[in-house]
């Protein structure tokens, strides 16, 4: 019998309330100019975001890391799968060029089993008479690999924030 | 995390005695049955998953019963929530963005009422 240690795949699933309505939340996922103010992790900004906002259209998201942490533009691509305004979107997304062609995720040196693209849901909910959203995105069939390499990237950030906190 | 825990519920037989250990503890003869494997090599993975501190039998008369021990499946969500960690800052930007934005429209309004 051979034992295949990546077998392992597991659903990510995340639900939080965002202070704002449905609307202003839609807007912040699907317009390029709202997706340029907040995407990326704590530090990072975006330069740029392309939408082609339909079922097959593509987008490219770019984050910039902060000059301290080597200053490197990431870009992540994908493919609508599904669109349902202020309701739903289905998408790809996966490691991309500035161009959002796929980079093969081995190739930048990431586990074997890191997957090109990673199926993704996000639900939008309003809640509070419409004044607040609630979100759910789900990661489907997470692999071993990328868990270690995301669980090595969480580590790192509470690092970060850590020595920050024993700067001041 | 431990990789010896990860490599011992990565293999699918191994992972399939775990799930039907959470339904309620048992002895080889059953979950070999139940899986439609052999005796042998059913003993073959518990060793493996006690090894890992996953499982641990007691005496039942001329059986040894396994069950699932609470504390590593508790480190592997401890885990897991790293992962979680990464939307969780994602989501703190859009949260801080939209409370941003609200302000400018309330901005935007009363200048133009004026």
């Amino acid at each position: 019998m051979t034992e295949n240690p990546h077998v392992i795949k597991q659903d990510l699933v995340v639900i939080r309330i965002i202070d704002a309505p449905v609307e202003m939340v839609w807007k912040a996922w699907t317009d390029p100019k709202h997706v340029m103010r907040w995407w990326g992790p704590k530090d990072y900004t975006s330069p740029s975001a392309k939408i082609d906002l339909r079922e097959g259209g593509k987008f490219v998201f770019s984050m910039l890391a902060p000059k301290e942490q080597g200053g490197f533009e990431h870009f992540t691509a994908g493919v609508y799968k599904k669109v349902v305004p202020l309701e739903f979107l289905e998408f790809t997304q996966g490691l991309s060029d500035k161009d959002g062609n796929p980079i093969d995720p081995a190739s930048v040196g990431m586990p074997p089993d890191f997957p090109a693209e990673i199926r993704t849901t996000i639900e939008f909910r309003p809640k509070a008479k419409g004044e607040m959203t609630e979100l759910v995105i789900t990661e489907y069939d997470w692999t071993m690999g990328q868990m270690a390499v995301y669980s090595y990237a969480g580590l790192q950030q509470s690092i970060d924030k850590l020595s920050e906190s024993l700067k001041k | 995390m431990n990789t010896t825990m990860l490599n011992a519920i990565a293999e699918p037989n191994r992972l399939r005695i775990v799930e039907l250990l959470r339904e309620s503890p048992s002895p080889v003869g059953e979950i070999a049955t139940k899986l439609k494997l052999r005796q042998p090599q059913v003993s073959k993975h518990l060793r493996l998953l006690s090894e890992a501190g996953l499982v641990r039998a007691y005496p039942n008369a001329q059986q040894r019963i396994y069950y699932l021990q609470a504390e590593p499946f508790k480190e592997l969500d401890r885990w897991l929530e790293t992962f979680r960690k990464v939307w969780k800052d994602r989501l703190d930007n859009l949260n801080d963005y939209m409370k941003e934005l609200k302000e400018e429209e309330k901005l935007n309004k009363k200048g133009a009422g004026q």
